[in-house]
């Protein structure tokens, strides 16, 4: 053990990505032995954080110091070998292997060459007898539940001496029983001198494990308390205090007719939703990451099934069963990922513009190509989009520009419904402005908007009513800024 | 309304680079075929001479009429491996047809009509069983071999029509008939891939399903159009082959899925899906009928064709990797 030093220590570290800030300013020290628990809102720059302690990112400036000297990681195998390892959410390793050969991954027990099979069975069961997780060394990992898998990752993290491990968000896919195993394991690996990073949004889970507390936002480390001297009320005041900078951008708008109102609708990652959406107002949807707002919204649009409830336009019901009737009462989505969802990044920017209103260039089936030309010319200075021209594939523009891409095809079609589903992620300010700007031309042309956001100031700034969810359903419903940041932020984690 | 920002830097060269790609490709497969041809016609006292010069132009045609079709499905990102026993088998069906007494155009018409239900069979496995297309054309490259074999028991069905074989032997204007059976088939899919909404809709396809299914786009109608045109065409050059070579044989057309695969890619096609046009894989069948034609001229052991052909493709693929951005 280093005498004195801190095991793990982030000096002034900074990340950029092409321009912007995800990290900035960042002096953090991990005490040896200590379970130091991180806590922020999506996108305060936790998962940057977690890559640049396992060498998946290198910092922008700064540098790290590992008991006391200066470690600059080239990869996560650099990392590896000092003995830090991290178990994601999303479990990394491969499901058509048993249990004990995952374990054994990149590390397998072997003589003159030839796999000991069964060695690596009869140890891994040993191991995972010992942990007190009731799971079979040769069951194939892809048919036990996430849950399971999960605490395979952690087994085969503990099998390897780690001395620093991280664990993003784990409990996110666990039952309570298989939550107080991890933990069980937490603890012991903590007896057994390895220090733990903990990252999550369950505030109660925090104050179980952790000893010290570290609260990241808009990527500013804000504050490092010892969990016995906080609160989980000050906690969340650091978490949603905001920056005086910030102001946005909203336009008072007359509300009229009713558009959309859904009746206990239910589907596949969320049930018994009932709201209603107005011409000329906004209505935020603010939730954690899987509290079902995107299932809902993409089941609005026609992409899944629902299996309950109602949908009304405009007071009639109607059948939404595919994408194509969302469209044409006048529904747009603009959805959570542009790359995978949003463009067809190999083809043009005027293509992409014209996408959903092919059937109106031409006739006959036939696309009239001038008319075309003039549409994406329209859309491009319309909403400023920064191109040198309509042919040029979407993938060479920035993001944000990506981004009006996606609005200004919707805004072709002439839709009433706008849904955006995190708008602004990934965007700078400037562009951050320009698409708030383009919320209020759509509000006084008379559309309603439904916006979901991760980031609460903005959907709390937005929104003329505002919709919290957690876990699939709708527990909370406010006026314009009627209720305290920290009652919403409370409401969406469930404290 | 602020001035319209003509960008310049990054990706107005790199807008400027990939139309330049595509140009040149073509200009390069072009210059490519001019020089083997030149080269053919001074080496070879055989091949300038107008009975060998229609000939390739006969087999050209047959693998551009399949390669246009391939084409429409690598475009969606698929592929369509039983290009070449749905050759095989329309020939036997529609020289089974003709022997049972059905009318030249009658039985060519059924024959077009089975190639529509065979793609309709494989956009169903694609679409609905959720079946990647390597494994359902696989699949149905295999079983239409035997489908054919049965049918005929193996046996060559001779004694056809006159006035069918003279479709693909004949000429008019003095131009061979199969080459304007491709131009009767390059010009509506061209106006169909540039012109015309659907068109648009298999770019969109085959770049991004997800982004193309949440604008409105029919996916699964989309799919079903591009693998019934490829198995179409198809079926459409197993019946030009069986009038060129006047006989049904169910073994016509082996290996000419990767002839129609190999013309497309070397057309500029991307496997990857969004790229393709239809002057590519013409020029790609031309190319590879060229060599084929030139290895025998040329008395190279005809086994050396293959691999001049696997190489080429690797030369352009590899081409294609280069000009894409690296994510």
């Amino acid at each position: 053990m280093a005498d004195g030093y801190p095991l793990f220590e982030l000096v002034g570290i900074e990340k950029r990505f092409t321009g912007t800030y995800a990290l900035k300013g960042i002096d953090l020290a991990f005490e040896p032995g200590e379970v130091h628990a991180i806590a922020g809102e999506n996108g305060a720059g936790k998962s940057t954080l977690i890559k640049l302690l396992t060498g998946a990112h290198q910092p922008s400036a700064g540098g790290l110091r590992w008991e006391g000297r200066p470690v600059a990681f080239r990869g996560p195998g650099d990392a590896l070998a000092l003995g830090i390892n991290a178990v994601h959410q999303e479990v990394v390793a491969c499901p058509h292997l048993s249990v004990a050969a995952n374990l054994y991954l990149g590390d397998e027990r072997a003589r003159h060459g030839f796999l000991r099979k069964r060695a690596m069975l009869h140890e891994g069961q040993r191991l995972l007898d010992r942990l007190g997780f009731a799971i079979r060394a040769e069951a194939t990992l892809g048919d036990l539940t996430i849950g399971q898998q999960q605490l395979v990752a952690t087994a085969r993290a503990a099998h390897r001496g780690v001395r620093f491990l991280i664990f993003d968000e784990p409990t996110g896919y666990l039952t309570r029983q298989e939550t107080e195993q991890l933990f069980r394991l937490i603890r012991a690996l903590n007896a057994d001198g390895a220090t733990i990073v903990y990252i999550s949004h369950r505030l109660e889970e925090i104050f179980e494990l952790a000893d010290r507390v570290t609260v990241l936002r808009d990527g500013r480390l804000v504050s490092t308390r010892r969990t016995a001297e906080t609160s989980e009320r000050e906690l969340i005041r650091d978490m949603v205090a905001r920056p005086i900078e910030e102001l946005h951008y909203k336009r008072a708008v007359p509300v009229g007719e009713k558009l959309l109102e859904t009746r206990s609708l239910s589907g596949p990652g969320f049930a018994d939703i009932s709201l209603t959406v107005r011409r000329g107002e906004i209505v935020g949807l603010y939730g954690l990451i899987g509290a079902g707002r995107s299932e809902f919204v993409t089941t609005l649009f026609g992409r899944h099934r629902s299996t309950g409830g109602e949908i009304l336009w405009q007071d009639a019901p109607v059948a939404i069963r595919r994408e194509v009737d969302a469209i044409t009462l006048g529904m747009a989505l603009v959805p959570e990922s542009r790359r995978d969802q949003g463009l067809c990044l190999n083809l043009g920017v005027g293509f992409n513009l014209a996408l959903p209103s092919y059937d109106r260039l031409g006739r006959f089936g036939l696309v009239d190509r001038g008319a075309e030309r003039v549409l994406a010319r329209r859309q491009i200075d319309r909403l400023n989009i920064v191109a040198p021209g309509p042919g040029i594939h979407a993938e060479a523009l920035s993001g944000g520009n990506q981004q009006k891409i996606v609005v200004g095809k919707w805004l072709e079609r002439g839709a009433r419904l706008f849904i955006f589903d995190e708008p602004t992620v990934g965007v700078d300010v400037g562009t951050k402005s320009e698409i708030y700007r383009v919320f209020a031309d759509l509000l006084d042309a008379g559309a309603g908007i439904i916006l979901i956001s991760s980031y609460l100031p903005e959907v709390y700034d937005l929104s003329d009513r505002l919709v919290v969810f957690r876990g699939g359903r709708t527990v909370a419903e406010h006026g314009w800024k009627t209720a305290e940041v920290e009652t919403i932020l409370t409401e969406a984690i469930g404290a | 309304m602020p001035e319209p920002l003509v960008a310049v830097g990054a990706p107005a060269v790199a807008a400027r680079r990939r139309l330049r790609f595509a140009f040149l490709l073509n200009l390069t497969l072009l210059g490519l075929l001019g020089l083997m041809w030149a080269g053919l016609s001074l080496g070879t006292d055989s091949f300038a001479t107008f009975g060998n010069f229609t000939n390739l132009l006969r087999q050209g045609s047959i693998w551009a009429i399949m390669a246009v079709g391939q084409t429409f499905v690598i475009i969606t990102a698929g592929i369509d491996l039983s290009a070449g026993a749905v050759v095989g088998v329309a020939g036997t069906v529609v020289a089974l047809l003709m022997k049972s007494g059905v009318p030249v155009p009658l039985a060519i018409l059924a024959t077009l009509g089975f190639g529509v239900a065979v793609g309709w069979v494989h956009a169903f496995g694609i679409v609905r069983m959720g079946l990647p297309p390597f494994i359902m054309t696989l699949a149905s490259l295999t079983a239409l071999r035997g489908i054919g074999l049965l049918m005929t028991n193996g046996q060559t069905i001779a004694g056809l029509p006159a006035e069918f074989s003279a479709l693909a032997r004949d000429s008019s204007f003095g131009i061979p008939n199969l080459f304007l059976a491709v131009i009767a088939v390059a010009v509506p899919c061209h106006l169909l891939l540039h012109h015309s909404r659907w068109g648009r809709h298999l770019y969109a396809v085959g770049s991004n399903r997800e982004a193309a299914r949440l604008s409105g786009i029919r996916v699964t109608r989309v799919l079903y159009l591009a693998y019934i045109l490829s198995a179409t065409l198809s079926a459409l050059a197993g019946i030009l082959t069986t009038a060129r070579i006047g006989i049904g044989v169910a073994t016509t057309g082996d290996g000419w899925e990767l002839q129609a695969i190999a013309s497309s890619v070397i057309g500029g096609a991307s496997l990857f899906g969004a790229v393709g046009s239809v002057p590519g894989p013409l020029l790609g069948a031309m190319l590879l009928t060229t060599i084929n034609n030139g290895a025998n001229l040329l008395n190279i052991n005809p086994f050396w064709q293959r691999i001049v052909t696997g190489g080429l493709i690797v030369a352009i693929v590899y081409l294609d990797q280069l000009r894409r951005p690296k994510r």
